[in-house]
């Protein structure tokens, strides 16, 4: 029996290498799980039908010695991730029979390393969501309760992990939708910088912000696969040049700001609170130093999203048009063609994000709405970038609230909104973000801490949270 | 700016719905209406948060760093990139109704 519950990618890695066990032994370890569970927590909406194929090349790189420290690792990807000759569908009606014709660069790059990708996993429809609700093909149920949602949008990925259904997953954030997840599964969860990873092969939402993040149950195996997907790609023309990578990196002074006026004014729970402040006087007695630090444009950063993201999704899901790929409907002209195949193929969540983009957009609001939207971005750009000239990084709770339960919040959108309030800075901003699980409540219910960082200073967040990490298991 | 903060009456959404080519019931429409209210409220926030921008901004590329995080031209020269015919077959796969190699469309004239 291999110990799923305490694996990370380096004991898998030692034991597959001294051949405690086989490759084939470890995906079906977790397969057998997935057997057992996924049928209510639905995590997965596929298991890959290659996975034969893939444990015997991982396998093979073991027995001539070319294995990596990720090959044979078993991990889900989330369905807005083109992994070439399989389904991806965002979740979607429009995109149900959609195969991908070509591997997103972060597929590739994992497959170099002979990774075993088991399958695909669910999520809101387009990421369009906090609770993985939105998905056309059912809800995802939260490992830890599952009376409550696993957070999302990247929901399924993070419910993979957190019931030993995959060692490890990748999600994709455009604002929350993996340090969310991750909070609510009680896993660590990584938004890298803006342009850090590719996001090409990754079906775009809202392009200026979409980034892919990493899942896992520590911060080393986050880590691991971050180094193994963080590289320039031609591909992209938002991907950070190799040049530009290599900045000059200021040693950690121990110092982290807290956004006092902005986390009061985001609707915190108590008992998230109570949880914050004893994560921080645990930092506090191993030397760290945190102080209370003014960004008083921050407050806006939810509202701000709230525009250029349907902005960038109206134009993004413009090419769903039942033309060239995915649900077609039949017609009289080309008109109903759209307006027949879009209505039927698009959900709810995604039809009112559509609306609300066209209507941002449109002549006599796009000025009010979207020019100053992005020069509000900037200012939040700013404030960000001149307060890590005094402190390394900045520390929130991750989601204000504790998961909540399944449907409390889906017919309020904006409720259902606010659960990113304290995501959406880093988003706007460029810069990396990581939650770290931080202990539970009496019912067993996850709380996360949120670390922000400068551009390209993941190394920051890997070390703080590796010491959170230690603490909080102590 | 006062429309800011004016409601969304079911006309608007329904002119909305066409111009983004979804088909929508009426009752749906009503429904975006009311949700829109809540939401527009909320990024109405915009306009208190427009008077931290100061003076007149270019907000193209003129003048302006890729860095400085308005917008920009990311463009490169258009190159060819494959052979010819090297996708053909796998992306027709995707496509409703295609025929001798080419997807197939409503006439449009």
């Amino acid at each position: 029996m291999i110990d799923l519950k305490n694996l990370t990618i380096e004991k898998a890695h030692e034991s597959l290498k001294n051949k405690e066990y086989s490759v084939r032994e470890l995906a079906d370890a977790y397969l057998d799980v997935i057997k057992e569970k996924n049928s209510v927590i639905n995590a997965y909406l596929e298991v890959y039908k290659d996975i034969d194929e893939q444990v015997k090349i991982a396998q093979e790189m073991f027995d001539n010695d070319t294995a990596t420290l990720l090959t044979g690792i078993p991990i889900a990807i989330k369905d807005n991730i083109l992994y070439e000759g399989h389904v991806a569908s965002a979740s979607s009606k429009i995109l149900e029979n959609h195969i991908a014709t070509y591997d997103s660069f972060v597929i590739h790059k994992l497959k170099e390393q002979g990774v075993v990708v088991l399958g695909r996993t669910n999520m809101d429809e387009f990421a369009m969501g906090s609770s993985t609700e939105t998905s056309a093909y059912g809800v995802t149920r939260n490992p830890l309760d599952t009376e409550r949602v696993p957070g999302g949008s990247s929901g399924g990925s993070a419910a993979s992990v957190a019931a030993l259904m995959s060692l490890a997953s990748l999600g994709t954030e455009t604002c929350g939708s993996v340090r969310q997840p991750a909070s609510f599964c009680g896993l660590v969860g990584l938004k890298p910088s803006y342009g850090a990873v590719s996001r090409s092969g990754i079906i775009a939402m809202g392009s200026s912000l979409d980034q892919v993040g990493p899942m896992g149950k520590s911060v080393n195996d986050v880590e691991i696969i971050f180094n193994a997907i963080s590289k320039h790609d031609a591909k992209d023309s938002t991907s950070i040049p190799d040049e530009k990578r290599n900045i000059l990196k200021n040693p950690i002074k121990k110092r982290i700001g807290i956004p006092r006026e902005f986390l009061q004014g985001g609707g915190i729970d108590s008992e998230v609170l109570k949880n914050f402040e004893e994560g921080c006087e645990k930092l506090r007695k191993v030397g760290y130093e945190i102080v209370d630090v003014s960004l008083p444009s921050i407050k806006y950063s939810l509202a701000i999203y709230y525009i250029i993201m349907p902005a960038e999704v109206s134009s993004n899901l413009a090419r769903y048009d039942g033309i060239r790929y995915g649900l077609s409907e039949k017609a009289d002209n080309l008109f109903d063609v759209y307006a027949k195949s879009r209505g039927k193929g698009f959900g709810k969540e995604a039809r009112r994000r559509i609306l609300l983009g066209t209507y941002i957009l449109s002549h006599g609001y796009h000025d009010a709405y979207y020019n100053t939207a992005i020069k509000v971005r900037k200012i939040i750009k700013d404030e960000l970038t001149n307060i890590f000239s005094e402190v390394d990084a900045i520390i929130t709770p991750t989601v204000p609230f504790l998961p909540f339960k399944l449907g409390e919040r889906l017919n309020d959108p904006m409720s259902m909104y606010l659960c990113d309030i304290f995501s959406a800075p880093a988003n706007l901003a460029d810069i990396p973000s990581i939650s770290i699980p931080s202990g539970k409540t009496e019912a067993g219910l996850p709380f996360g801490i949120q670390i922000t960082a400068p551009f390209l200073r993941e190394d920051i967040l890997f070390a703080i949270g590796k010491d959170l990490e230690k603490l909080i298991a102590e | 700016m006062s429309f800011l903060t004016n409601r969304m009456q079911i006309e608007d959404v329904k002119k909305l719905a066409n111009l983004a080519r979804i088909d929508m019931s009426e009752d749906e429409m009503k429904e975006v209406a009311k949700d829109f209210d809540s939401i527009l409220a909320y990024v109405g926030q915009v306009q208190e948060a427009s008077k931290l921008v100061q003076g007149e901004q270019d907000i193209t590329e003129k003048g302006k760093r890729p860095e400085d995080h308005f917008l920009y031209n990311v463009m490169r020269e258009d190159v060819t990139t494959n052979k010819s015919g090297e996708h053909t077959e796998k992306i027709l796969k995707n496509a409703p109704e295609t025929e001798d190699g080419f997807i197939k469309v409503k006439q449009i004239m």
